[in-house]
């Protein structure tokens, strides 16, 4: 029986792949691990590793061609003495068949995921005591505590999991015929598979209330949770939904989003419907650190290798804040429960080329400021180089944005969800101040914007937040220890 | 309609009659089929109308039978072979598969034969008297197999199959024969029940259950207990012609109800249900809302002891069980 390679999902809220380019053809052996192909999603670029040893028997997905997440790629062989020559002692060629066979599964997923060499015995050896295996990322330095984060990720992702829809064949007809989608209808078969009643109902209740909740009001408050985007602007998936075509007139231009301008526009639209948005703006007086800046930072940069921003301050101040108002650091569940996250995973927006991603400072409060400073410059280079794995781009809890790079002084920030909240940090600016003994000065201002999900919080909450990384900010005199 | 209700045995023997009548050209060769009436008493009185040279006793050789039947039929005659047991027809296999199917393929010269005999199990008869034969000549392109499930079909069915150009194989299911219910007021009127028509038993609109034979009945027995405790309507189609199937009314019942359950006496491996369930597969997939299932005999030859021939047999509650479990996917 040929083991099913099936399209990894690499991001949360990622639902499809394209095949970049196949490493290797049909009837090439090849090692477990080792990369069969290149894998382009809306977030990242990953080559993609067997997760078995054997010979390609087939190749189901061409070159250029896209398909949703789990489904099946390629197939592979598995070799009776390959097998045995790479089943060390836990049985490894069973175990990895087994997931293979599990179609969806995140840790299938987060296991056929690209490792680095070095990381690739580590990996295998925790295989056998630890339910899954995450990939570790590219950084030597970051290696040893990423070993930690795919721990405790284990027991989110074990329990945000979920197993491939069941689903007749007439159901799923029907389902394509009525332009439904799967993941709305709950299935009443064994096992919870759609049958046709099920649509049937769905149908019939549809017809009954056509102006019920629209699809997309639940709150898809676990990212990784494998649904479609249901989303109101147009599908990636051309068999989703009515199809309108536009056309431009005379002075006019079309152009189709990338697949990233997709991904993006359905995230913003999910996350408005979602989160009832507040936003609440403070201004902090920055001199101090802009002083310091300004003296410091062409020499921190020499010395270190990397420079230093605003941005690791903010950080460091938004970790400060979070652990005295949990609250922040939270989501709110589709049961209508609050998750409140013990660990503090920054996610920092950057701007690249193809567009915006947040890939996510795990434990941010637990570096120093200059440690901020080299998570936030190394996982920009990534995401410059189109480097960052599925794992950067997962789990943070608290998104920290600047706009100020572009100038804004004042930016309302849209909650990635599903956090609680996101701080956009804007331009710091000199303006004169009336300072607290009634002198003018000036001063270097800057406003931050905070908005956050009033589900959770309410004013009181936001506001204390906020006063709190004000006065971490301001705390700082002339002399600042960063490390 | 005639005022005596006939058994499933007394129509083949009726329509026998019958046809001889009509026709100079049909006549009945088998074993004891003459002076002593036939093992099950279906030619009884046959002799005494129509004399020894219109039904033939034979010595006990099937090839001999059906190899005689084949020649008289190339020259111009229409006879009905019994095999006494149907069971022993593996003994004529040749004289079937390579003469009387492949005759009007190679020569151009039609071979209008019956063979017909008792088939199925339930009666205690041991693995040589109680055997489904269909599937090797199902899978035989040139031969007719017909299975009639009730007294009107099996007179009217006899009547087809005697009058039809081709060889037609025409399996009567022992445990009919005398069945109390199946006795039947006949029409008086020449009829016949054209080959290759299915027929629905039972309608239904949540499952299809696709079946021929003495298991219609346990089919109609199953789906009244559906009806009534499980609230489920299945429709029943008597198949009743194997080949040529009526693919038109199977494709339409099971599009309609979009689960099927095939239930055949015969084993599983190979036999009709593989080839129903195949072609379900190939034209409806996207119509399916279960998994095609089957109820049939296990691959085992037939038992003799009792109680193993009771467990062998699919029966009202094998049906049932399956139905609910496909009602549920």
């Amino acid at each position: 029986m040929p083991t099913p390679v099936k399209m990894p999902r690499l991001g949360e809220s990622v639902a499809e792949g394209t095949v970049g380019a196949w490493l290797k053809k049909e009837g090439d052996y090849v090692e477990k691990d080792e990369s069969l192909a290149e894998i382009i999603t809306d977030k990242i670029n990953a080559e993609l590793p067997s997760p078995i040893a054997g010979r390609i028997a087939k190749i189901l997905v061409q070159t250029d061609e896209t398909v949703a997440v789990g489904v099946d790629i390629a197939l592979i062989e598995e070799s009776a003495d390959v097998a045995t020559e790479a089943a060390t002692p836990q049985a490894a060629p069973v175990k990895s068949a087994a997931q293979a066979t599990t179609p969806v599964l995140e840790q299938k997923t987060a296991a056929a995921l690209p490792r680095e060499d070095g990381a690739r015995s580590a990996g295998r050896s925790k295989a056998g005591s630890a339910p899954l295996s995450l990939p570790l990322p590219a950084n030597n330095d970051r290696r040893s505590e990423a070993t930690t984060t795919s721990a405790g990720n284990g027991a989110r992702n074990g329990h945000g999991e979920e197993e491939r829809q069941r689903i007749s064949p007439l159901a799923r007809r029907l389902a394509r015929e009525h332009s439904l989608d799967l993941n709305e209808i709950v299935g009443t078969g064994i096992g919870g598979r759609v049958r046709k009643e099920d649509i049937l109902a769905y149908l019939a209740q549809e017809q009954s209330a056509p102006e019920a909740i629209p699809q997309y009001a639940t709150p898809a408050v676990f990212a990784s949770q494998p649904s479609a985007p249901s989303s109101p602007v147009a599908p990636p998936h051309p068999s989703v939904g009515p199809t309108q075509v536009t056309v431009a007139g005379s002075d006019e231009e079309v152009v189709v989003p990338s697949r990233m301008r997709l991904a993006i526009a359905e995230h913003m639209v999910r996350s408005k419907r979602t989160s009832p948005h507040a936003t609440a703006m403070v201004e902090v007086d920055m001199t101090s650190i802009a002083k310091w800046l300004e003296k410091n930072k062409d020499e921190f940069k020499r010395r270190e290798g990397y420079s230093i921003s605003y941005v690791p301050f903010v950080m460091k101040a938004v970790c400060e804040g979070l652990r005295k108002f949990p609250m922040l650091n939270s989501s709110w569940t589709e049961d209508n429960k609050i998750i409140v996250r013990k660990r503090i995973n920054l996610g920092v927006a950057v701007a690249t080329d193809a567009g915006l991603v947040v890939p996510t400072v795990y434990d941010a409060d637990q570096y120093t400021i200059a440690g901020l400073a080299k998570q936030v410059n190394a996982l920009a280079q990534r995401a410059r180089a189109n480097k960052l794995t599925i794992q950067d781009l997962q789990n943070s809890t608290f998104v920290v944005n600047n706009t100020g790079v572009f100038g804004t002084i004042i930016s309302i920030p849209i909650i990635n969800q599903p956090n609680a909240g996101i701080l956009a940090m804007n331009a710091v600016v000199k303006r004169p101040v009336v300072t607290e003994d009634d002198a003018i000065a000036i001063r270097s201002m800057m406003y931050l914007c905070l908005s956050f999900d009033h589900r959770i919080l309410d004013g009181a909450g936001s506001g204390g937040f906020l006063q709190t990384v004000t006065n971490k900010l301001q705390s700082y005199g002339r002399e600042i220890d960063v490390y | 309609m005639s005022e005596q209700k006939v058994t499933y045995l007394e129509a083949i023997g009726q329509a026998i009659r019958e046809e001889m009548r009509r026709d100079e050209a049909v006549f009945l060769l088998g074993e004891d089929v003459g002076s002593y009436g036939g093992a099950f008493k279906v030619s009884a009185g046959l002799m005494e109308e129509f004399g020894p040279e219109r039904v033939i006793d034979t010595p006990m050789a099937e090839a001999a039978i059906i190899g005689s039947a084949v020649g008289a039929a190339l020259m111009g005659m229409r006879p009905i072979a019994e095999m006494q047991f149907i069971d022993f027809i593996t003994c004529g296999f040749d004289q079937i598969i390579n003469m009387a199917s492949k005759m009007y393929w190679r020569v151009g010269m039609p071979v209008p034969i019956v063979i017909r005999g008792p088939s199925g199990g339930g009666t205690k008869g041991g693995p040589f008297h109680s055997s489904s034969p269909e599937a090797w000549f199902f899978h035989t392109p040139g031969i007719k197999v017909v299975v009639p499930s009730t007294t009107y079909d099996a007179k009217g069915m006899l009547k087809a199959a005697i009058r039809d150009n081709n060889p037609v194989l025409y399996l009567e299911h022992k445990l009919l024969y005398r069945l109390p219910e199946l006795r039947e007021a006949l029409p008086e009127d020449d009829y016949i029940v054209p080959l290759g028509k299915a027929i629905i038993r039972r309608e239904g609109e949540d499952m299809t259950i696709l079946t021929y034979g003495a298991m219609v009945h346990q089919c109609l027995r199953a789906a009244q207990v559906l009806e009534e405790d499980d609230d489920l309507e299945v429709e029943i189609l008597d198949l009743r012609t194997l080949s040529p199937l009526d693919r038109e009314a199977i494709l339409a019942s099971v599009k309609r109800t979009n689960k099927v359950l095939i239930v055949h006496e015969d084993t599983l491996t190979g036999g009709i249900g593989a080839e129903l369930s195949a072609i379900l597969a190939e034209e409806l997939f996207e119509y399916l809302d279960g998994p095609i299932t089957r109820v049939a005999a296990p691959d085992v030859p037939f038992p003799y002891a009792p109680p193993l021939e009771a467990a062998y047999l699919p029966n009202a509650e094998k049906i049932l069980s399956a139905a609910r479990k496909l009602a549920a996917y």
